[in-house]
C-alpha cells in the first residue's frame, strides 16, 4: 500500500509544481518569447510603424543595409602634367582620392567609417550604415573601460569597507546612494556638472588645474563625448560591483589571513594568493552581470548625447520612433541579441560560470 | 620611523581613501541639491559656486523658487503618479505570480526543474532592447494605452528576477516544517499559504523593493511607448524631457529641484532597508 500512496503524492507534487509556474511561463511567453519572435520576423520586412501599408517580405536587405562593409584602396592623387604624386602644399601629406569617387554606390551607397594606411598605402572602411557600425564600436569601448573601471574601482571600495573600522555600517549605507538613483536622474547630474562653460563645475575644475580654458564642450566634442558617458556609468554601477565583491569577500574565513599571516607573507601575496582566487566567483558573476548591462546601454547615451552619438540601443529607439522603422529596428534588436549571446557564451568559456 | 607613528600614518591613509570614497559617491548629489537651490542668474555665474550665493554680494542665500515650480509643474505631478501606479502594479503582479513559481521551484520536486531554473536565470540577463520593437507592435496590437502597457512590459525584468531570488529563499527553508505541515494533514497549498508565506514575508518585502527600484528606474520602455502619449509620461521620461517653460535654456535650476525630489524618497528607503537589500541583491547574484 505505502508505495503507491507515495506514487500518487509525487504526482500531485508534480501537478502542483505545473499549477503554480503556469501563470509566470504564460505572461514569460507573452512578454518575452512572442515578442523576440516577432522580432525576428519582423526584422526580414520594410514594416513601417503607424502605416497602413502592407509590409513586404525583403529577405535579408535590413541587415545588408545595417552591417554591409567593405575595404578599398584609395589611389594616390597623380599631377596629370608632371606625372607626381600630389602631396598637401601645408602639411607635404600626399594627396588621395577622395573616399565618394572610390567608394562602391550600387546597389547601396557605402560611406565612410574611416581611413587608414598600411604599408603606404591608404585604405578607405566604408559602411552602408556607418552610424550603426559606429553605435557598435562605441558600445564596445564603452563596455570595456567601463566595466575594467568599475571592477577595478569596485574592488577597492570593497576591501576598504571589507576591514574593520568604525562607521563601516554607515558607509556600505551609503555605497548605495548612487546605486539608488534614476539613471535618467544621475544623467541628468552629470550633463549640468559637464556644462560647456564655467557655470558647469567640471570646467572650473579643470579649469583650476590648467586644462583647458573652462569651455571644454564635455558632450559637444567628439573626443569628450565617450569618457563622459563611462564616468557616469563608472560613477553610478560602481557600488553595485562594490556589494556584489564585498559578499565575495566576506565568505572568506578569516583563519587563511591569519596562517598567511603567520607564515610571513607579504600583504600584496595575502592579496594575490587567497583574497583573489576566493572572490573569483563573485567576480565573475558582477562581470558577466554588468557586461551584460552595459552593452545594452540606453539612458546615459539617450539623455547626454540624443543623436549626436548612439549606443546600439540608442539607435535602435531612434530608428523606432524618429525614423518608424520598425523592420529596420527589428534587424537592430537581433543584431544587438546576437552581440550580447556571444559575450555571454565567451564569459561562460572563459571564466567556468558553471553553476550549481 | 617607529611602529606606532607607521600605524598612525596608516590609519591617517586610510581614513583619506575613505573620505575620498564618500566624496566620490556623495559629490553629483550635493551639486544637485546646491544646484536646486539657486536662482536662474545664480545658476548662470561663472565661475560656478560651491554655495548658493548673491551675484553681486556674493552673500549665502539659497532660494526655494525651483521646488515651487516644481510642485506646480503639472507634467511633473503626473510622472510622479503614473510612475507610483506602473511599478506599485508591475511589484505587486510579479510578487503575486512570481511567489506561486518560487515555491514550486524551491520546494517542490518535478521533471525539468533545473532547466526551468535556467530558463529564470537567462531572463534575468535578456536584452530588453532586442524586443523593443516588438513589444511596441503588440502593445497597439492589443490596443493597450501606455500604462497598462508599461505594467505588461516591465513584467519582462520584474518577474524572472522576483522567482530567482524567492527561489533562493524558499530553499533555504528547513524542509521539517513542510514535512511536519504534511503530516498534520495540510496539503501542499495550504502549507505554502499558511507556513511558508508568512515565513517568506521579509524576503518578499526586499525582493518587492528591489522590482519596484527597477520599475521606477526603467527609461528605454517608458519613453518608447509614451511617445505618442505624453500624459502618461513616467518620471524617468518627465525628467529626460524636461520642458523649458521659457523657450531658450534648459532650466537646470528645475531639473535638479526635481532630481532632488525623486532622489530623496528612494534614498530614504534604501537606507532604512540597507541590511535587506544587500541580501537580497547578493542572493540574485553570488548565491545563485
Amino acid at each position: 500500500m505505502k508505495p503507491r500512496r507515495n506514487i500518487t503524492l509525487m504526482q500531485q507534487e508534480k501537478r502542483l509544481a505545473y499549477q503554480l509556474l503556469l501563470p509566470t511561463l504564460v505572461v514569460l511567453i507573452l512578454v518575452a518569447f512572442y515578442p523576440l519572435v516577432l522580432v525576428f520576423y519582423t526584422s526580414f520586412t520594410d514594416r513601417t510603424f503607424a502605416s497602413p501599408r502592407e509590409p513586404e517580405y525583403v529577405g535579408g536587405a535590413n541587415y545588408s543595409r545595417l552591417l554591409g562593409m567593405t575595404v578599398m584602396e584609395l589611389p594616390p592623387l597623380v599631377d596629370e602634367e608632371t606625372g607626381e604624386r600630389m602631396v598637401d602644399p601645408d602639411t607635404g601629406e600626399p594627396l588621395y582620392e577622395r573616399p565618394i569617387q572610390v567608394l562602391p554606390r550600387e546597389p547601396r551607397r557605402y560611406r565612410q567609417l574611416t581611413q587608414f594606411t598600411i604599408f603606404g598605402r591608404r585604405y578607405v572602411w566604408g559602411a552602408t550604415d556607418p552610424t550603426f557600425i559606429r553605435a557598435i564600436q562605441d558600445t564596445l569601448i564603452f563596455t570595456v573601460v567601463s566595466v575594467f573601471l568599475e571592477t577595478i574601482l569596485g574592488l577597492g571600495i570593497a576591501l576598504v569597507v571589507n576591514s574593520n573600522f568604525k562607521g563601516r555600517g554607515l558607509m556600505r549605507a551609503v555605497m548605495l546612494v548612487p546605486w539608488a538613483v534614476i539613471t535618467v536622474v544621475s544623467a541628468r547630474m552629470w550633463q549640468w556638472m559637464l556644462a560647456p562653460t564655467r557655470v558647469g563645475v567640471a570646467n572650473v575644475i579643470f579649469q583650476r588645474l590648467g586644462w583647458g580654458e573652462g569651455h571644454i564642450s564635455f558632450l559637444g566634442q567628439s573626443e569628450w563625448q565617450l569618457p563622459s558617458v563611462i564616468m557616469v556609468d563608472v560613477w553610478k554601477t560602481t557600488p553595485f560591483m562594490a556589494l556584489i565583491l564585498l559578499a565575495g569577500l566576506q565568505l572568506i574565513p578569516n583563519d587563511l589571513y591569519e596562517a598567511a599571516r603567520v607564515d610571513g607573507a607579504s600583504v600584496l601575496r595575502q592579496f594575490r594568493a587567497i583574497t583573489l582566487p576566493l572572490i573569483k566567483p563573485a567576480l565573475a558573476v558582477a562581470l558577466v552581470f554588468r557586461t551584460l548591462d552595459a552593452l545594452r546601454a540606453f539612458d546615459v547615451f539617450q539623455v547626454m548625447l540624443a543623436q549626436s552619438r548612439y549606443s546600439m540601443a540608442s539607435y535602435n529607439y531612434y530608428q523606432l520612433i524618429g525614423n518608424r522603422a520598425m523592420g529596420l529596428a527589428s534587424a537592430i534588436g537581433v543584431v544587438i541579441f546576437f552581440i550580447i549571446f556571444g559575450f555571454a557564451v565567451a564569459y561562460i568559456r572563459l571564466l567556468g560560470v558553471e553553476k550549481d | 620611523m617607529t611602529r606606532t607613528t607607521a600605524k598612525y600614518l596608516y590609519r591617517v591613509l586610510f581614513w583619506v581613501v575613505v573620505a575620498v570614497i564618500v566624496f566620490y559617491l556623495f559629490f553629483p548629489f550635493y551639486w544637485a541639491v546646491n544646484s536646486s537651490l539657486k536662482s536662474e542668474a545664480q545658476l548662470m555665474m561663472t565661475p560656478t559656486t560651491f554655495v548658493p550665493r548673491h551675484p553681486t554680494t556674493m552673500e549665502f542665500t539659497p532660494t526655494l523658487r525651483n521646488y515651487q515650480a516644481v510642485f506646480s509643474h503639472p507634467q511633473f505631478i503626473r510622472g510622479l503618479r503614473n510612475s507610483g501606479i506602473v511599478a506599485t502594479a508591475a511589484t505587486a503582479i510579479s510578487l503575486g505570480i512570481g511567489a506561486f513559481a518560487a515555491f514550486a521551484m524551491g520546494k517542490l520536486r518535478f521533471a525539468g526543474k533545473s532547466s526551468m531554473l535556467y530558463l529564470i536565470l537567462s531572463m534575468t540577463m535578456f536584452p530588453q532592447v532586442t524586443i523593443l520593437s516588438g513589444l511596441y507592435a503588440i502593445i497597439t496590437g492589443f490596443g493597450m494605452t501606455a500604462i497598462p502597457g508599461m505594467i505588461f512590459s516591465y513584467m519582462i525584468f520584474t518577474l524572472p528576477f522576483t522567482v530567482w531570488v524567492l527561489t533562493s529563499f524558499f530553499r533555504e527553508l528547513p524542509k521539517e516544517i513542510m514535512q511536519s505541515a504534511q503530516v498534520d494533514g495540510a496539503t501542499s497549498l495550504q502549507t505554502f499559504r499558511l507556513i511558508l508565506l508568512p515565513l517568506t514575508a521579509p524576503a518578499l518585502v526586499t525582493t518587492g523593493l528591489l522590482a519596484f527600484i527597477a520599475a521606477w528606474n526603467e527609461y528605454l520602455f517608458a519613453l518608447t511607448f509614451t511617445s505618442i502619449e505624453p500624459a502618461a509620461r513616467t518620471v524617468p521620461v518627465a525628467i529626460a524631457l524636461f520642458p523649458a517653460l521659457v523657450a531658450r535654456q534648459e532650466p537646470f535650476g528645475e531639473i535638479m529641484a526635481a532630481v532632488v525630489v525623486v532622489t530623496v524618497p528612494v534614498v530614504t528607503l534604501v537606507l532604512i532597508f540597507q541590511r535587506r537589500i544587500v541580501a537580497g541583491l547578493t542572493a540574485g547574484a553570488v548565491k545563485g
